[in-house]
């Protein structure tokens, strides 16, 4: 009995990776629909943040992931995009993050046709600006100064939604959607210091350390990992890669969850033997 | 090319490299070398082009060129002060002149400092105080949930506050306080390594949703050939391995 307990303990970890490439690759393959019933509540208020917000409002949108964290980020700044363009806010497409550029292009090719926006009219994508903290603070005197071409080389200020935009006075709120520590300069150098409402989008692994600037309402609202995006796309009824996601998180969470149990019981076993 | 070559091309790179790196798990294999080398190779070329055609074109090259031809001189030297003080941090790689990168790190650090020490202040530091404490300005007005948030921060703020506090000894009653911090700071580890758990498993569903796209007609069903391909390198490897350890016995 002992042996064959120490047997498994020692199993070649290798099997374990094979069912946990089963575990994800199945709910891919075949769907199984696992139902998300619950909605955070930092979710929601993100949801009502935009619902509440007038028509013809403009946000910025700050885009700053690549496709290393793309899986999490981008399905909720699609489901953001979405949701804004519905609403019919004007939308402020920006990024820090150089490899950003093809994922920025796939939402804005694809999305905004849906909802019949028009560039420039509706909604405008800035260029990459290398230095962030010095693009967030030149921001809150003149946008323009800054950047004054958009990512078609075009001068910014020819286009119509730009035209009464300044700083960040003439914002309605930013959304930071980012696999980095961005959403905390916006936090710190734009929201704190102006009034500028902040909203963000993180990977699950940071959603924990912005618990102090939700409790404070320093953020207005937050997103959370592949489970936030999932959420926000059961909010604007639009399902797509977070919800498909869910599926394949749940059953590879279960898995995990029965390996601890199962080992932990095996080793009690061991320990009384 | 045309675009339906390209795409099956582009298909095959991005499921092979994806492929390749998983190998590694397996076994230690040429292909996961081939990807590991081209990611490092590639990731460095990005990175140049970036900073040539991102920064120095834009930032420094065109705005030179643009206030020499007006005769802006002001311009050009709010553009090559900067610059040269960047320049002088790459002499940190020659150390007889290195102590010219002091001037650019100089700057650096003040920049820095100003602008983050005020900023970081207020935010992390004020706020999150007046954050703990405001709730107890009007408690019996909250509902019991809120009542019973404001609690818990306040606790876990003290405790865990003790816990970081060295210069009065860890005994009696302040060790029991720090003691009750680690329950809160366990806590915090417990729902970060969580949440990390879930965050790598969302990378994981990102690759293999790709891969199974590439699995299919469209893409000349990429993904199959390379596992097929690699199937047949790691069976040969072992067949071609087991031949010659029975040949030296």
């Amino acid at each position: 009995m002992k042996e064959k307990l120490n047997k498994i303990l020692k199993l070649d970890r290798r099997y374990l990776f094979v069912l946990l490439t089963l575990s994800i690759i199945i709910p891919i393959i075949k769907p199984i629909g696992i139902p998300s019933k619950s909605i955070s509540t930092s979710v929601k208020d993100t949801y009502d943040f935009i619902e509440k917000m007038p028509e013809g409002s403009t946000i910025i949108l700050s885009l700053d992931y690549d496709p290393s964290t793309a899986p999490e980020l981008h399905p909720m700044a699609a489901a953001i995009l979405k949701h804004t363009f519905k609403k019919n806010i004007k939308v402020i497409i920006l990024t820090f993050i150089a490899g950003s550029g093809g994922l920025i292009d796939e939402l804005v090719r694809t999305i905004p046709p849906q909802y019949s926006k028009e560039y420039g009219k509706d909604y405008v994508v800035l260029p990459y600006m290398a230095n962030v903290l010095a693009a967030l603070t030149q921001m809150a005197s003149d946008i323009h100064s800054f950047y004054d071409k958009d990512i078609n080389n075009k001068p910014l200020k020819d286009y119509e939604m730009m035209k009464n935009i300044k700083n960040y006075k003439d914002v309605a709120g930013v959304i930071g959607i980012t696999g980095t520590a961005l959403l905390d300069y916006w936090v710190v150098y734009v929201g704190d210091k102006y009034g500028v409402p902040i909203l963000g989008g993180v990977t699950a692994i940071s959603q924990v350390g912005y618990g102090p600037y939700l409790q404070k309402k320093q953020l207005k609202g937050l997103i959370g990992g592949m489970k936030g995006a999932a959420e926000y796309e059961k909010l604007i009824s639009q399902p797509w890669k977070g919800t498909s996601g869910i599926d394949a998180l749940n059953i590879a969470h279960i898995l995990v969850i029965v390996f601890i149990i199962f080992s932990n019981i095996v080793l009690l076993i061991l320990k009384f033997l | 090319m045309d675009t339906q070559v390209s795409v099956i091309l582009g298909a095959f790179v991005a499921s092979g490299l994806t492929l390749f790196i998983f190998s590694f798990l397996y076994k230690d294999n040429p292909f996961f070398k081939i990807a590991e080398h081209l990611y490092m190779g590639v990731g460095l070329a990005w990175h140049i082009q970036l900073t040539i055609y991102k920064i120095i074109i834009p930032k420094v090259w065109e705005p030179l060129k643009i206030a020499w031809q007006k005769g802006d001189t002001f311009t050009v030297w709010m553009t090559i002060i900067p610059t040269v003080l960047g320049i002088t941090l790459v002499t940190q790689f020659i150390p007889k002149i290195s102590w010219i990168s002091r001037y650019g790190f100089t700057f650096l650090m003040g920049y820095a400092a100003g602008l983050a020490l005020p900023a970081g202040l207020t935010t992390d530091f004020a706020n999150q105080i007046l954050g703990t404490i405001e709730p107890f300005a009007n408690f019996f007005s909250l509902s019991l949930g809120k009542m019973v948030n404001a609690v818990i921060i306040l606790i876990g703020t003290v405790s865990v506050l003790f816990y970081f506090f060295f210069s009065v000894e860890h005994k009696g009653v302040v060790k029991k306080i720090s003691n009750f911090g680690i329950y809160f700071l366990m806590i915090y580890f417990g729902a970060s390594f969580g949440n990390t758990v879930m965050a790598r498993f969302s990378l994981l569903y990102g690759r293999f949703d790709l891969l199974v796209r590439y699995s299919q007609k469209e893409y000349f069903y990429a993904t199959n050939w390379v596992i097929v391909g690699l199937l047949i390198y790691f069976i040969a490897e072992k067949l071609i391995t087991n031949k010659l350890l029975k040949a030296r016995a």
